[in-house]
């Protein structure tokens, strides 16, 4: 099959591999008919992630048609359509069944990575480096799923792939750093990152009650959809804009209620502290760039709350640990519990109280996937969200 | 004293001696120290399966290879002696162990009686504080020797981290009846270095298979 390849920093091809077979009784193979490349998967394209191997198959939004399973999945068959979400989870350990799908403690099968730097092992991921599990992902014409009885959700209405692709993972991750930041009815929420995560967070932030959500970014297209959602956008790129003057501004100088970090470990800045992070992550005395964690405890109202969806890898430095306690807030983060989102939004999506494909800017293929890492990593078009048909020939 | 404290309404009473040495009157006590040429190991998994349950799927000698890196093949030669035999390297190691203690639903401790190894390990079953399952706790000590040092250098894996994989493996047999592997899965090839690091890894190990086939 044809698949995308992680073959180094900077370093993506479309390359052919073996098709995946069952490998464990609770395995199922799928075809892939829509995939997506997420913005966590340009951590892996820059280095940012260890673990990564050449050879490694990318990709961990992905939906299709289940084309096998092993003898113990009794829950689907061949023919059903299903989406798959990122995080893979067993069902049956202590973590599972408090419903922490994405601390599952059977699915990591080299867990002993995980343990030795971050203490305890998190569920296995596809596609997200040998730490994570080392899993295929699905950037690919087909894909193993493990646990297939737990995790992939049946799409038994007719709506198209685009509407519900994203459920995979960006959806009921903006979701649940939503649901994280503790919105009480009438709260102002603050999301920095207007990606596809940011922008699930805000639709969600109004979802669960948010009166207000500012929503901060830097490329106009992304703060235009902000705005259509119903945000106030602040632009940080703008001249004689500061974000924490923003938000008292806008708050009558107490903060947001909640802030979402929606950007993670490679935040930009336009200041001296991103200057500061470059050098010190490129010395290796840091791994994450954490600028927007730093603004976004600098702005949080006292006793607010935190959340952070964005992905954080290894050693942060100069997080403003004492303004975090002096205010007394709350942080909430990790990657998202997918099975507790999955089938609640899934009915959102078919009530029509959202359709998640507006996000979508690019539809490629196979082909053209390792060109399009390049162009999204580098800025160089108008890129909110890119997804692949792994079975589209490429257009002349 | 007696009063000092009057309102702990979930606290369980403490075991005056915990499994595997682990607790003393009170007091948390570490693993033994690796010294004289025997290397010792001490770990433990929280498993969602009952006492007795998993007491007989280590019980079950025979199915060790299931869930036991490297183990090719274990006959039961008695009651309470088996013959095992490990395959690393294309090279054949085998050994017989013997049970000392068989607690069901509790405790299993056993010996090497002669052949390649020199080791002698518990494994312990609890209910978990709060009934949160069963707490799992081995503990084994090897003598360098043919055993350890195929572990060692081959396979890459010392042989405490192979005990904290197998008690890992076990624990995943047990809550799902599978042991999650990437092993067979697609990718391109890794080239060299890639290679080396799988090795480093420790995903050349192959995992074992389960009980359970396709």
């Amino acid at each position: 099959m044809k698949a995308v390849c992680w073959m180094g920093t900077s370093k993506v091809e479309t390359l052919t591999v073996p098709d995946p077979q069952l490998l464990n009784p609770h395995d199922a193979i799928i075809k892939i008919t829509r995939t997506a490349i997420c913005g966590s998967d340009l951590h892996l394209y820059d280095g940012f992630i260890p673990t990564m191997e050449a050879g490694d198959v990318l990709g961990h939004e992905f939906m299709g048609i289940v084309e096998e399973v092993g003898k113990d999945v009794t829950n689907l068959r061949r023919g059903d359509r299903v989406v798959v979400p990122f995080t893979i989870a067993c069902g049956s350990c202590l973590f599972c069944k408090k419903k922490l799908w994405a601390a599952c403690d059977n699915t990591n099968p080299n867990a002993h990575l995980a343990e030795a730097s971050y203490g305890y092992s998190g569920s296995g991921l596809f596609g997200y480096s040998h730490m994570m599990g080392g899993y295929a992902g699905g950037q690919a014409q087909y894909a193993r799923v493990p646990f297939a009885n737990v995790g992939p959700l049946k799409i038994e209405s007719d709506l198209p792939d685009e509407k519900v692709l994203f459920l995979s993972d960006i959806f009921p991750t903006g979701y649940m750093a939503a649901e994280n930041a503790q919105i009480q009815p009438g709260d102002t929420v603050a999301v920095w990152g207007c990606g596809p995560v940011g922008q699930f967070a805000i639709a969600s932030a109004f979802m669960l009650g948010a009166a207000r959500v500012i929503a901060i970014d830097r490329f106009p297209e992304r703060l235009q959809m902000a705005r259509s959602l119903g945000a106030i956008t602040v632009d940080y790129s703008e001249e004689d804009v500061s974000v924490l003057t923003a938000l008292k501004d806008l708050t009558g100088g107490i903060g947001p209620d909640s802030c979402i970090d929606a950007v993670g470990l490679e935040a930009h800045s336009s200041q001296l502290q991103g200057v500061y992070d470059k050098v010190k992550s490129a010395l290796m005395l840091e791994t994450d760039r954490p600028s927007v964690l730093r603004q976004a405890i600098q702005a949080v109202r006292k006793g607010g709350t935190l959340s952070i969806p964005g992905v954080y890898g290894g050693l942060l430095d100069k997080v403003p640990f004492g303004s975090a306690f002096g205010k007394g807030i709350t942080m909430k983060m990790g990657q998202t519990n997918m099975q507790t989102y999955m089938r609640p939004l899934l009915e959102r999506i078919e009530k029509g109280q959202i359709d998640p494909s507006y996000i979508i800017s690019h539809r490629i293929t196979l082909e053209q996937a390792p060109e399009m890492y390049k162009i999204w990593r580098d800025k160089k078009e108008t890129v909110t969200k890119i997804v692949i048909d792994p079975w589209a020939e490429n257009r002349v | 004293m007696a009063t000092m404290l009057n309102e702990k309404p979930n606290a369980e009473e403490l075991p005056s001696t915990g499994a595997a040495g682990m607790i003393l009157d009170g007091r948390y006590l570490p693993p033994p120290e690796d010294k004289d040429g025997k290397i010792w190991i001490r770990t433990s998994a929280l498993i969602q399966a009952e006492p007795q349950n998993l007491y007989e799927l280590w019980r079950n000698v025979e199915a060790a290879p299931s869930w036991q890196e490297q183990i090719t093949q274990v006959i039961a030669t008695g009651e309470r002696t088996s013959h095992w035999a490990m395959e690393s390297d294309g090279k054949t190691i085998e050994w017989d162990a013997e049970i000392l203690a068989d607690e069901p639903g509790k405790r299993i401790a056993w010996h090497s009686i002669g052949g390649d190894a020199d080791t002698a390990g518990e494994v312990i079953f609890e209910v978990a504080p709060g009934g949160h399952g069963t707490m799992v706790t081995v503990l084994q000590e090897f003598r360098m020797g043919k055993l350890t040092s195929a572990w060692e250098t081959i396979v890459g894996r010392n042989p405490k981290q192979a005990v904290i994989e197998n008690l890992r493996h076990f624990k995943a047999l047990a809550e799902t009846g599978e042991i999650p592997t990437i092993q067979g899965q697609p990718n391109y090839d890794r080239g060299m270095i890639g290679k080396l690091k799988a090795s480093t890894y420790g995903e050349t190990v192959p995992t074992p298979s389960g009980t359970n086939s396709l």
